[in-house]
């Protein structure tokens, strides 16, 4: 029978550093995948992997035994991810123009565009959008871009992303907005497809 | 009648909105608001998830190798020493220690150095330098034996693999240390290095001509030993230069 995260956590804790290795090797590949989806890029991924297991052992005293150690190490990874980016900001807004001009790089690579018929036409719009999407990714605030990777992406619940950022619910919510709200101005003048329309101003509430 | 907020649309999209109830029945009576919602459903369905690459069959190990040596050992003895009471104690037989230290090193007899052969000012860029051109004259050996292994039978890679583990220890803090002098080709060369050194540390001792095969075409593919021979010449001739200690990415000079 398989040890447990928790029996696993309990043996590093009694100084059996090596048992640690079982965590890693359970968690780091999942780990990898939540992370890639905010940076984009494999080498920071890889870093901030190792950051992120790096934490989560120096805090080990911290884990709660009847929690979920991959639900406590994906917030750790969150969390370092978002310190990353924010470490990272100004080199970002310059990324985002090198995509502009980079049809190639690897930030363009971060989202797909709905390609059911893909005939070169329909292909050179798609790379030009996959390029605005990737662009208009990049103007998002760190805290703006976890939170819509979390929700939009990753299918996390607003609780969720309240708890993992340490934000009240209203302040998560409002997040997710501000982010789509930024996508939208950046990419409906430029949408191929939807119902057509110009867009409606001085909505009022309920 | 009021339309709905751009707000309250895009977290009905998500299922977020708390009067869910009241915009479906604003939706189902609002053609303007219909449409908006529509829109910005259209738009958010565009942004699918990316493709994220897989990491290689020895990605845990090398996240592990390269983690080992940063933890320090929880519990057992130690534990104890770090208690509330106990860090006094601790904090005491230290002072000791170092006091101790300090005299000793003062009334310790010293050798004389005869003027002229005083050491030189180490500059630390050049210490990381000469130790990324033994890194790679190393690594270069270790790829040369791999290539030319007899590749008759099961083949035993024991003192291969111990020197693989020993480098790739080293390699990731040399590419830090590339990274943050602004050498981004050694960094990538390193980085590469590193994935081949994880190959080798984490396959098993013995391994068929098929595996060993496998290894050779992965160096192969990349290029990596002649890279390595290229950067590492590199590297070594401005280990060379009195000029290197000025700094100069190998980057420039490829």
């Amino acid at each position: 029978m398989e040890v447990t995260d928790a029996a696993v956590v309990a043996q590093v804790l009694s100084g059996d550093r090596d048992a640690f290795r079982v965590l890693v090797e359970r968690h780091s590949r999942s780990i990898f995948r939540v992370i890639y989806r905010m940076t984009g890029n494999q080498q920071d991924t890889e870093e901030i992997v190792q950051e992120t297991f790096l934490r989560a052992y120096k805090s080990l005293e911290r884990f709660e035994l009847r929690a979920n150690f991959g639900t406590w190490l994906y917030r750790i990874a969150v969390n370092r991810t978002l310190d990353f980016l924010n470490a990272r900001k100004t080199q970002m807004t310059k990324d985002t123009y090198q995509i502009v001009d980079n049809p190639d790089a690897e930030l363009s690579n971060q989202v797909q565009l709905s390609d059911a018929a893909p005939g070169p036409d329909r292909l050179l719009l798609s790379a030009e959008m996959k390029r605005r999407i990737a662009g208009a990714l990049g103007l998002l605030t760190p805290a703006e871009r976890v939170a819509f990777t979390m929700r939009h992406m990753e299918g996390r619940s607003i609780e969720e992303i309240s708890q993992t950022l340490k934000l009240k619910a209203s302040a998560a919510k409002n997040t997710v907005f501000r982010a789509v709200q930024k996508l939208r101005q950046q990419l409906e003048p430029y949408a191929s497809s939807g119902p057509q329309g110009a867009p409606r101003g001085g909505m009022g509430g309920l | 009648m009021n339309h709905l907020s751009e707000e309250q649309i895009v977290l009905h999209y998500y299922g977020d909105a708390e009067e869910a109830s009241e915009i479906e029945r604003h939706l189902a009576a609002c053609p303007e608001c219909r449409a908006e919602f529509a829109r910005v459903q259209s738009m958010l369905k565009q942004i699918e998830p990316m493709e994220i690459p897989e990491p290689s069959a020895a990605f845990e190990e090398k996240i592990w190798l390269n983690l080992r040596d940063r933890l320090p050992v929880k519990g057992g003895i130690f534990r104890g020493l770090f208690g509330p009471q106990q860090k006094w104690i601790f904090a005491g037989v230290m002072t000791l220690l170092l006091a101790g230290a300090f005299l000793a090193g003062r009334f310790w007899p010293r050798p004389v150095q005869p003027i002229g052969q005083q050491p030189a000012q180490v500059n630390p860029q050049r210490v990381v330098l000469v130790a990324v051109s033994d890194h790679l004259e190393r690594s270069q050996m270790l790829l040369v034996e791999i290539m030319n292994a007899d590749a008759k039978g099961p083949i035993n890679l024991s003192s291969e693999q111990a020197e693989a583990r020993d480098l790739l220890d080293n390699n990731h803090l040399y590419r830090l240390s590339a990274q943050q002098a602004g050498d981004p080709q050694v960094a990538r060369l390193l980085e590469q290095l590193g994935r081949v050194l994880a190959e080798i540390a984490n396959g098993p001792s013995e391994v068929s001509p098929g595996d060993l095969q496998q290894v050779r075409h992965t160096i192969q593919s990349e290029g990596l030993l002649f890279k390595v021979r290229v950067v590492g010449s590199e590297v070594n001739s401005r280990v060379r230069r009195p000029e290197s200690l000025s700094g100069g990415s190998v980057n420039q000079r490829l």
